[in-house]
């Protein structure tokens, strides 16, 4: 009974592993009528509060960040882009990563948002 | 007289249940962490760059978004139930109204999703925003 546990274990650990991200600490915005945006590829885009880009945990410039959907984009076109915005960062800050995709012709975006607390 | 010592018997851990207790609990929280990493959110369509659509004006709701979070509609501030109510009715007359929204570049973006919520709420198509004074 343990051996299987622990091959279960081992194999749902691997999984984690792999779709382990490097959070960044925002205020997710609240919104009732969300739905599942996950698709099998993924590219995140956070932007915190004070309006600093990142990328995988690490803060990009804007022209780094449009240089990084560029090459995700070319390399599968079907790759979903988030953007995990901080609820109280101006919406400036989101409109530039906007403008980006709206450039390369990158059609779908996902706004990332929790369901309010009840 | 011959002393006899009880000799504890030694419980293997692997026998014991604990090891798979333990195991278990571990794959409860892994597969917790797995499920904490799909995105939830508004899946929307953007246009393509300078791209351009013929709408009919009569279709268009336009509403302003302040950084208070306070709304326009032609030139008076509305609240959020009037703007839920009257996209309802233009809905009801006008299938194809197209519901577009300017947003001042210092609005919180949270007041900017709860627009969106709202035109997810009441199905609303044709959904166009941008942010005030940006041209392309």
């Amino acid at each position: 009974m343990s051996d299987i546990a622990f091959l279960l274990l081992i194999f749902i650990m691997l999984i984690s592993l792999i779709n382990y991200r490097r959070e960044i600490k925002i205020d997710y915005p609240e919104g009732e009528y969300q739905e599942v945006t996950q698709a099998d590829k993924n590219l995140e885009i956070w932007v915190n509060r004070e309006g600093l880009i990142f990328y995988d945990g690490d803060p990009v410039s804007l022209s780094y960040a449009e240089s990084l959907i560029a090459d995700a984009a070319a390399n599968d076109p079907s790759i979903r882009i988030h953007i995990l915005a901080d609820k109280n960062t101006p919406f400036k800050n989101v409109n530039g990563v906007l403008e980006i995709l709206k450039l390369l012709n990158h059609r779908a975006v996902s706004l990332v948002v929790k369901e309010p607390e009840k | 007289m011959r002393i006899t010592t009880k000799r504890k018997k030694r419980i293997d851990i692997a026998e014991s249940g604990a090891l798979s207790d333990l195991a278990f609990l571990l794959i409860i929280f892994f597969i917790v962490i797995a499920v904490f990493n799909v995105n939830t959110g508004f899946l929307l369509g953007l246009p393509r760059k300078n791209s351009s659509k013929i709408v009919n004006i009569e279709d268009i709701i336009k509403v302003r978004l302040q950084p208070d979070g306070s709304l326009y509609y032609e030139d008076a501030g509305i609240t959020m139930d009037f703007l839920e109510e009257t996209v309802l009715e233009r809905l009801k007359v006008r299938p194809n109204m197209t519901f577009l929204l300017i947003i001042h570049p210092d609005t919180p973006y949270q007041h900017v999703v709860d627009i969106v919520n709202l035109v997810r709420k009441d199905q609303v198509e044709n959904f166009s925003f941008r942010m005030e004074g940006f041209r392309q």
